[in-house]
């Protein structure tokens, strides 16, 4: 059977939703965008004008649930890579917007750039365990009106897979529901095909602000699948235990799937969580510790109680330098989540805290990844997999080498055959020079990046872009 | 006696217990005692002393803010004693904070400003998504010493260096220090923009506001 982790049970999913809907009946949430007031008004939601707090009644929650689809594909530009979700397996998103890359030649930790991005989006595509990209550093290079279209469609660009990302204005949507045009052929492909989603943080504790929560109702006419990741963190934006704060992330997603319902009935959402546990030491926000995953693994636990597609944060760490720290955190915060199958974990390549891109750290998570679904997949005792008469025939003493089966097996997926693992003899080892996990991964990266591109746009989009990416430019940045 | 009454003042700060904080400032008054010698004696002891174990890594946060939250709540019972005498508390100086307009990210601004309100600063916390306009006009009406802005996207940073450039453009650069700081911001980045100070974290602010009001030390 498979490896799991049951860390909630029915009762408590159900206690953790009802605390919610009483914490968004009492207490309200606070929206600040003046037409998801008038949308949640409209619909029965008790709304306070002047403090903008919705109190939200538990018909609207269940109504909206109903609306919000349980299934759906999560479209690529190359359609081979297309993920439906809810999905039998876990597969992994970038991590996303660090200000700081590490550079792949000095090791000089300095701002991200455009160039960065499109590395890091490079060796992403060559992370098999990878289907949602984000562009994984900010550009700083780019001009600040439009400088989140600029990270879009670098991404886009250069990955072929899922994208996602965000948007900070409304005045940034027709820009980008452009680019997905010229992508995608026209408006239908647009929405048929879902290459490209959202991701939406609720402002914990218990708001929503107002230009990114416009920006993706625009959206909605098009049906850009929307991430939500609620970030409460222990102690600060959040109350100080594991439980209450699970309660608060949810009703705060649970405001947000009420929203975009609402306006679009049927748009595709997936529930999602990033929670923060807190350093009470410094007020730092912690990702890399068993206290955050065990609030992710549970709410994707949550999702699923929705029937929603999910996603927890995961694979993460707080280290300052890629080692044993950052191994250690990422481990332990990957493996819950895969643990409970959620759909998605996000998401591999950085360290300090989502704020430093390391390409090697992209390919070392890849390895993570394996290790923990190998975990996930347990003992199979399928009938290919049990062996009793090769075991009666060698019989005492002799070995299974000459076995057909073991052939077989050696090749299957009973045994997962690393990538970057050293596992040389010592003297073949001090022979090469003594390679770790780290420098085979920079071998990697080097291939990667010296290989020529996979699934570039053809010319005339990837003009057609250049071409909307200056309008913006102009734009955008005229009205900062 | 009064020692006795002192001490358990600073007792009420380090435990954080805002009811006794607020029935000793009550008695303090019954007494007659001077609410600035209560204060100064009694309360601040406490805020120094967690603020010391805090930076040491020995207090907690919520230890922090609590034991800044039951002297307040002493300094409220006293202000109008305070009002009737005419006396004032002395402070380091003065600081008006907030994170940059564009931006909601709230616990690293409000963390060091309940580091510079345990060191003596006054702090005018602005909160979040505030403009660069606001920053100065509050400055100019409550006379401040330091502007502190906070930023934690890159795409927001920019507003940092707006704030110092209409400092220069209005001629109040010389007036109002400039400190900057969120996870994204750089000591090179401070110095890019021609910010006047930049810290790490909460704890390094309160060394870099009072080397800017000059108290350093
Ligand atoms: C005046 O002098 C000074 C001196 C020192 C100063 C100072 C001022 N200010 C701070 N300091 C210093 O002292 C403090 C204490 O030691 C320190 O303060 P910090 O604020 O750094 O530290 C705090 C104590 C704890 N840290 C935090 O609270 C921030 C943690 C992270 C995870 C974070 C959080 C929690 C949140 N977020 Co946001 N968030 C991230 C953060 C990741 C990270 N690594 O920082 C970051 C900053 N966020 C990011 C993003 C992208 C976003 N966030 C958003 C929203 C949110 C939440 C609302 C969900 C939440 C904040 C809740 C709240 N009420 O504050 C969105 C933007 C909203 C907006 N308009 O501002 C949104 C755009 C996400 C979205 N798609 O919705 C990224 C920034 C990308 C970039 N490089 O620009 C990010 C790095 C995470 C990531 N990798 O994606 C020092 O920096």
């Amino acid at each position: 059977m498979k490896l799991t982790a049951e860390i909630l049970s029915r009762d408590e999913q159900q206690r953790i939703h009802d605390h919610s809907l009483r914490v968004l009946w009492e207490a309200g949430v606070q929206f600040h965008s003046l037409k998801a007031l008038k949308l949640l008004a409209e619909a029965g939601a008790t709304v306070d004008w002047e403090t903008k707090i919705a109190r939200i009644p538990e018909k609207l929650v269940i109504q909206t649930l109903e609306t919000a689809p349980k299934s759906f594909v999560l479209g690529a530009r190359n359609s081979s890579y297309d993920y439906p979700m809810p999905s039998p397996h876990t597969r992994y998103t970038m991590d996303g917007t660090s200000a700081f890359a590490t550079d792949f030649e000095t090791g000089e930790r300095r701002y991200g750039t455009l160039k960065d991005l499109e590395r890091g989006v490079r060796v992403f595509m060559a992370a098999d365990m990878g289907v949602m990209c984000w562009p994984p550093c900010c550009a700083s290079d780019a001009p600040d009106g439009s400088r989140p279209l600029h990270e879009f469609l670098t991404m886009l660009r250069f990955c072929s897979k899922h994208g996602n990302h965000e948007l900070h204005h409304p005045n940034q949507v027709p820009y980008f529901v452009a680019a997905l045009k010229a992508i995608c052929g026209d408006d239908d492909a647009v929405r048929q095909r879902k290459i490209a989603s959202v991701v939406y943080c609720p402002v914990a504790p218990l708001m929503h602000d107002a230009e990114m929560c416009d920006a993706y109702l625009d959206l909605g006419a098009y049906d850009v699948p929307i991430l939500i990741l609620p970030m409460p963190a222990t102690g600060t934006t959040g109350p100080a235990s594991l439980f209450s704060n699970i309660v608060q992330g949810n009703a705060e997603a649970l405001s947000s799937i009420v929203l975009y319902q609402l306006a679009r009935p049927g748009r595709p959402l997936i529930y999602g969580s990033a929670s923060g546990s807190l350093d009470f030491a410094s007020g730092g926000f912690l990702t890399g510790v068993p206290e955050m995953v065990l609030q992710t693994a549970a709410m994707a636990v949550m999702g699923r109680f929705y029937g929603l597609p999910n996603t927890a944060t995961g694979c993460v760490s707080d280290a300052k330098a890629t080692g044993i720290q950052a191994v250690i955190e990422k481990v332990i915060t990957t493996l819950p989540a895969v643990l409970v199958s959620a759909d998605l974990v996000s998401g591999i390549g950085e360290i300090e805290t989502s704020q430093n891109l390391i390409l090697e750290q992209v390919l070392i998570d890849n390895e993570i990844a394996h290790f923990c679904e190998r975990l996930h997949q347990g003992v199979d005792t399928s009938p290919q997999k049990d062996l009793i008469e090769d075991i009666i025939h060698v019989g005492p003493g002799g070995n299974f080498l000459k076995a057909r089966s073991t052939r077989v097996m050696a090749r299957s997926d009973e045994f997962y055959i690393p990538q970057l693992a050293v596992r040389q003899s010592y003297e073949n080892w001090l022979a090469l020079g003594s390679p770790d996990m780290r420098d085979r991964a920079r071998e990697k990266v080097r291939e990667i990046l010296n290989s020529p591109l996979v699934d570039p746009l053809p010319e005339v989009v990837s003009r057609e872009i250049d071409e909307i990416l200056r309008e913006a430019d102009k734009e955008l940045s005229a009205e900062e | 006696m009064i020692e006795g009454l002192y001490q358990q003042m600073k007792q009420s700060v380090l435990d954080g217990d805002y009811e006794l904080a607020e029935t000793l400032a009550k008695k303090a008054l019954e007494l007659g005692i001077d609410p600035l010698e209560a204060i100064n004696n009694g309360y601040m002891p406490g805020v120094n002393e967690v603020g010391q174990l805090f930076s040491c890594g020995e207090m907690f946060l919520p230890e922090l803010v609590q034991a800044g939250e039951a002297m307040k709540i002493a300094i409220a019972i006293f202000e109008p004693e305070m009002a009737r005498r005419g006396s004032q508390r002395e402070s380091l100086g003065k600081v008006v904070l907030g994170t940059v307009e564009g931006d909601i990210h709230e616990i690293g601004k409000t963390l060091v400003g309940t580091m510079l309100t345990a060191n003596g600063f006054e702090v005018f916390d602005l909160g979040v998504d505030v403009s660069v306009s606001r920053l100065i006009e509050k400055a100019l009406e409550v006379n401040a010493d330091l502007i502190g802005a906070s930023a934690l996207l890159t795409t927001t940073m920019i507003k940092q260096k707006s704030l110092v450039d209409e400092l220069k453009a209005e001629g109040l650069d010389k007036r109002f220090k400039v400190m900057v700081g969120g996870a994204p911001v750089t000591q090179e980045w401070a110095q890019r923009i021609g910010a006047h100070g930049y810290s790490e974290d909460a704890i390094g602010a309160v060394a870099v506001a009072k080397r800017l009001v000059g108290k350093a030390g």
